[in-house]
């Protein structure tokens, strides 16, 4: 009889906060539910940066910022491209995929020269040679230039640990912003063109290669370097002679991923005139011709094989391998009489042999499955739309009062990752409803967590069978890899076609390009479970699923966690880039805002991705943090 | 004529003996890692124990106080387990890392006192170091890794190559030339190290636990290829071990390491025979004497006889003998007899083990 009081107050002392909290919310939920965001600080923001750009159109060609550093650097870049472009176009058509071949295989490696060449001649044999060479030569520069800011750059990090705790903001940022938000800036200050275009591509894929090529230098066993220092190297030969070559390997990942990256957003730069074959894509795109749209994918898949190649090749410096110099001068020669007599003659085009018309039968057979197929992707379409997107869209925004969602949203981040992200997602909520974007920006957090929750439902397991079974895994490994080359934009076009515009696409694409990680690194997680962890579990006698959900699913969290990362950063590029096809939501204001020049409007829809962009990085890492076993002390 | 004999021997002796320059020094040396290590140098000085000064600095003391001289041409071994600070000691040495306090002296001139372009120059003229882990260069064949010295030196390719074929035919890798490391078993990798660190010619050889990484018969091996190679070419070694029974069979003299500070400096005889602390005794005792002691250790004064063996004939290779014959046996060096052994000490000996 006597605990009573005291039991009563510990209950009260738990739940009481709680309770505490529970009525204020409903409170607050019944005073200002039917409320909207009050937009107080969106016209502050927005006109500055609208007359920022006015100003910038107005004095583009005279004050001295334009006159004198942005119009040079333009000019210079524009140069550069230029030049490379027409140094391709001039010389006969041939010569190119023999020079890549002789590039490649004076190191021996005549399977990989092959390739290179092969691929080179695809884009001509469909009649894609000219944008080939133009997306080509954009691209160079702009993989020359990350290489050559990007590798430096992570050295110096690699030796001052202050130098990278200022990078690392930035490099962060810079990953997890969807690159769509860096044009409208960039437009201020170089305008349209191909400047422009190159420009985001290099700021959108320089992070690879910074944090591998740091990364790798400081993996360089110390008593490589100890080694190097007692032979009386001084710095520079130790560098050059010791770390660098010691770390290309991990360089030239961060070099095959920076193409990766740089390749993928090719298709976004058309937006802003950089041309090549980005433009025939979003051209297939609104033509909704999806063969074509597939044969400038794949040219541009092949470029993407081409860097990758020739830059292994140029960094591959054992010389063991080489051929001898009188092949060596054979191929020259032979090269340079190639060149003379194609100019000579006149052979600088691609003979025509087919038009990208050859991949048409992929549009008939898009249209047998639209006649056969649309009713019921129309009435999978109409349920995922209208009976959840659309329901929770206007539940989240027309019932649940702001105040309320930010204090959840809070709460959550809180309990996953602490008091300092809370904050930090609280402000992100607060900012976004001030400038104005609570509506559209709900809109996409909606899309993105139906793509998440479905991509994970799919990859998940997918990546546990292929973890498991290894003829699972070949089975999807060159699936995955198809999704992961081809443009999403490319698979974004039968999809339109079978389900119509709006957000369905954006969500299927989505789904389609997130999973590959997911799966990838769910696979690789269950592999990496220790062998004797899991004999110990079947020694016990465990079943196999007792062994997977006991052990491996466990034991694997960590890495699976840090893959679902990576799928809801994709998903929400994808949603966002959704906003071409009929999205809505941000995506299609960023689009709106860099098509009709709306800097003010622009800006506040990129602060809004970006932020969004950080909170769901930063958290579900933190999440995946709280799944890794506490370190050994 | 067995004193005539005796005093030429002695004539020897001191006509033979080395120089009085030691190859390497090292005065003093103290190492400290954390944030107040002159604090902790000096509440160390004033007697507090490492555990001490770790709880009222924060500063691990790595060395404590080490002072050594090697002369020209002999192998001082430094013995410790793990953490008694074997590795900082030697890459203090080495200018790796800079000492808390304390000198080095590589031929009379003082290294720690050098800036880098001279300690550079003294390493590509006299250093070399072969480490636990290899600290091979992965992207770099096995030949150019042999001659990464002397590409630092500036020695022409044709010439480096040359030198380096030979270095590698002398550690046993010919054939391998042009195999990258990472092809190599770990006793062959570690011959790469040791062709790297010799290609060079230098004076002075750092070891940092060389074979710890190996399996048991070839870090045999790679011992008595150590040997073999010491006695052509005598060089000034340091080797770094934690494995006593390799201190004895590779070192002229041995320091037992412990907590940061020698505990004892000796021959491996001396070491066995007078434990200066319980800790150097537990080493011993493990050890069986009779194949380390030599006839030189148990010798007593006495005379001539008919049966002769060396001096350095280990106690045990006289146990047969012995046991035949109970008479005593004289005990020669350099072809003078210097005293003999009796069945008494052998016994003796053998009993204690
Ligand atoms: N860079 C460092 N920072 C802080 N403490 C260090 C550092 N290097 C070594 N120590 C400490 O100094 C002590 C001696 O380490 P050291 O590596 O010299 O030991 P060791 O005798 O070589 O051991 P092992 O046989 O394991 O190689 C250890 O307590 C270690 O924790
Ligand atoms: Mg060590």
């Amino acid at each position: 009889m006597t605990t009573t009081p005291t039991s009563d107050r510990t209950i009260l002392n738990r739940f009481g906060p709680y309770l505490v909290l529970l009525a204020v919310l409903i409170a607050v939920q019944l005073l200002v539910s039917a409320e909207s965001f009050p937009a107080l600080l969106d016209d502050f923001l927005k006109d500055p940066i609208d007359s920022l750009g006015a100003w910038g159109q107005v004095n583009r060609r005279t004050h001295p910022l334009f006159t004198q550093f942005f119009a040079p650097l333009t000019n210079t870049v524009d140069f550069g491209i230029t030049t490379i472009e027409d140094i391709l176009t001039w010389l006969p058509w041939y010569v190119i995929p023999a020079g890549l071949f002789a590039l490649i295989a004076r190191r021996r490696r005549f399977l990989d020269a092959t390739v290179a060449a092969a691929v080179m001649i695809y884009p001509g044999l469909v009649g894609l040679w000219e944008p080939t060479l133009e997306t080509l030569a954009l691209m160079s520069f702009a993989v020359f230039a990350s290489a050559v800011i990007g590798i430096p750059l992570g050295i110096w990090a690699a030796f001052r640990p202050r130098v990278e705790a200022a990078l690392r903001p930035f490099l962060d940022i810079m990953q997890t912003v969807p690159a769509f938000v860096y044009f409208l800036p960039l437009l201020v200050l170089f305008g349209i063109g191909k400047t422009n275009g190159a420009i985001a591509t290099i700021i959108y894929a320089l992070p690879p290669v910074v944090r591998l090529t740091t990364l790798g230098i400081r993996q360089v066993p110390a008593q490589s370097v100890e080694a190097s220092d007692m032979f009386g190297a001084s710095a520079s030969q130790t560098l050059f002679k010791v770390q660098i070559p010691t770390a290309m390997p991990t360089i030239l990942a961060g070099l095959s991923q920076t193409i990766m990256m740089a390749l993928g957003i090719v298709v976004l730069a058309a937006l802003v005139a950089a041309g090549g074959l980005g433009g025939l894509v979003l051209q297939s795109l609104n033509q909704r011709t999806t063969g074509r749209g597939i044969a400038v994918g794949l040219a541009i898949v092949a470029v993407a094989m081409l860097l990758d190649r020739v830059g292994r090749s140029l960094a591959d410096g054992d010389r063991t391998k080489t051929l001898s110099r009188g092949a060596k001068l054979a191929w020259a020669v032979s090269l340079i009489a190639g060149v003379l007599v194609g100019r000579w003659k006149e052979w600088d085009t691609f003979p025509t042999v087919w038009t990208t018309r050859i991949f048409d039968p992929i549009d008939t057979a898009v249209d047998w499955a639209i006649a056969n197929w649309s009713q019921y992707t129309r009435a999978v379409n109409d349920f995922v739309v209208g009976d959840i997107v659309v329901p929770i869209r206007s539940f989240l925004i027309d019932t649940v009062a702001w105040p309320v969602l930010i204090v959840l949203a809070t709460y959550m981040v809180w309990r996953i990752a602490g008091p300092k992200l809370a904050a930090f997602t609280a402000a992100a909520m607060a900012t976004i409803g001030l400038i104005g974007m609570w509506d559209l920006s709900i809109d996409t957090v909606v899309q993105v967590m139906i793509g998440v929750i479905i991509a994970i439902l799919i990859a998940v397991p997918l990546g546990i069978m292929a973890g498991r079974n290894a003829r699972v895994e070949a089975v999807l490994g060159p699936i995955l890899d198809g999704l992961q080359t081809i443009p999403s934009l490319v698979y974004i076009i039968p999809v339109v076609t079978l389900f119509t515009l709006g957000p369905m696409p954006g969500i299927i694409a989505s789904v389609l390009y997130a999973i590959v990680p997911g799966v990838r690194i769910t696979a690789l997680g269950i592999q990496n479970v220790p062998s004797e962890s899991v004999e110990a579990s079947q020694t016990f006698g465990a079943t196999r699923v007792q062994t997977m959900l006991g052990v491996r699913i466990p034991l694997a969290a960590p890495t699976i966690m840090a893959g679902i990362n990576q799928v809801i950063m994709m998903v929400l590029a994808m949603v966002i880039i959704a906003g071409l096809v009929g999205g809505g939501a941000l995506g299609f204001e960023t689009v709106r805002a860099l098509t009709r020049n709306l800097y003010g409007h622009g800006f506040e829809v990129g602060l809004s991705i970006a932020l969004i962009a950080m909170v769901l990085d930063r958290s579900t890492q933190a999440l995946a943090q709280r799944f890794q076993p506490p370190a050994a002390t | 004529m067995v004193l005539t004999d005796q005093w030429l021997h002695y004539l020897a002796m001191t006509s033979s003996a080395p120089s009085n320059q030691p190859a390497l020094s090292a005065e003093h040396i103290w190492k400290v890692f954390g944030s107040k290590p002159e604090r902790a140098v000096e509440l160390a000085e004033s007697g507090e124990s490492r555990s001490d000064v770790l709880a009222a600095t924060g500063c691990t003391i790595a060395v404590r106080d080490v002072s050594f001289a090697v002369k020209p041409g002999e192998t001082f071994v430094v013995m410790g387990l793990s953490g008694s600070g074997k590795s900082t000691l030697i890459r203090c040495v080495a200018r790796l890392i800079e000492s808390t306090k304390g000198t080095v002296n590589v031929d009379g001139e003082d290294f720690t006192a050098m800036n880098a372009n001279q300690l550079r120059e003294v390493r590509r003229k006299k250093l070399s170091m072969v480490f636990q882990h290899f600290g091979l260069f992965s992207h770099r064949r096995v030949i150019d890794n042999a001659c990464y010295g002397l590409e630092i030196q500036g020695v022409p390719k044709a010439e480096r190559h040359e030198r380096a074929l030979e270095i590698l035919g002398v550690v046993g890798l010919s054939g391998f030339e042009y195999h990258y490391p990472q092809q190599l078993s770990g006793g062959m990798q570690q011959r790469v190290g040791l062709a790297r660190a010799l290609c060079v010619d230098p004076e002075i050889l750092f070891f940092d636990e060389p074979f710890s990484a190996l399996d048991p018969l070839i870090r045999r091996d790679m011992q008595d290829e150590l040997i073999r190679l010491q006695q052509t070419m005598k060089r000034t070694i340091v080797f770094i071990t934690h494995d006593f029974a390799e201190a004895i069979k590779l070192g002229d003299r041995i320091a037992i390491m412990k907590d940061g500070a020698f505990d004892q400096v000796g021959t491996a005889a001396e070491l066995i025979r007078n434990p200066a602390t319980p800790y150097v005794r537990e080493f011993t005792e493990d050890i069986p004497k009779a194949k380390v002691l030599t006839a030189r250790d148990i010798m007593t004064s006495g005379g001539d006889s008919s049966r002769r063996v060396e001096s350095s004939a280990t106690v045990y290779s006289l146990v047969p003998l012995l046991l035949n014959d109970p008479t005593p046996i004289a005990v020669t060096e350099d072809g003078f007899v210097i005293g003999q052994v009796d069945r008494e000490s052998v016994a003796t000996l053998m009993d204690e083990a």
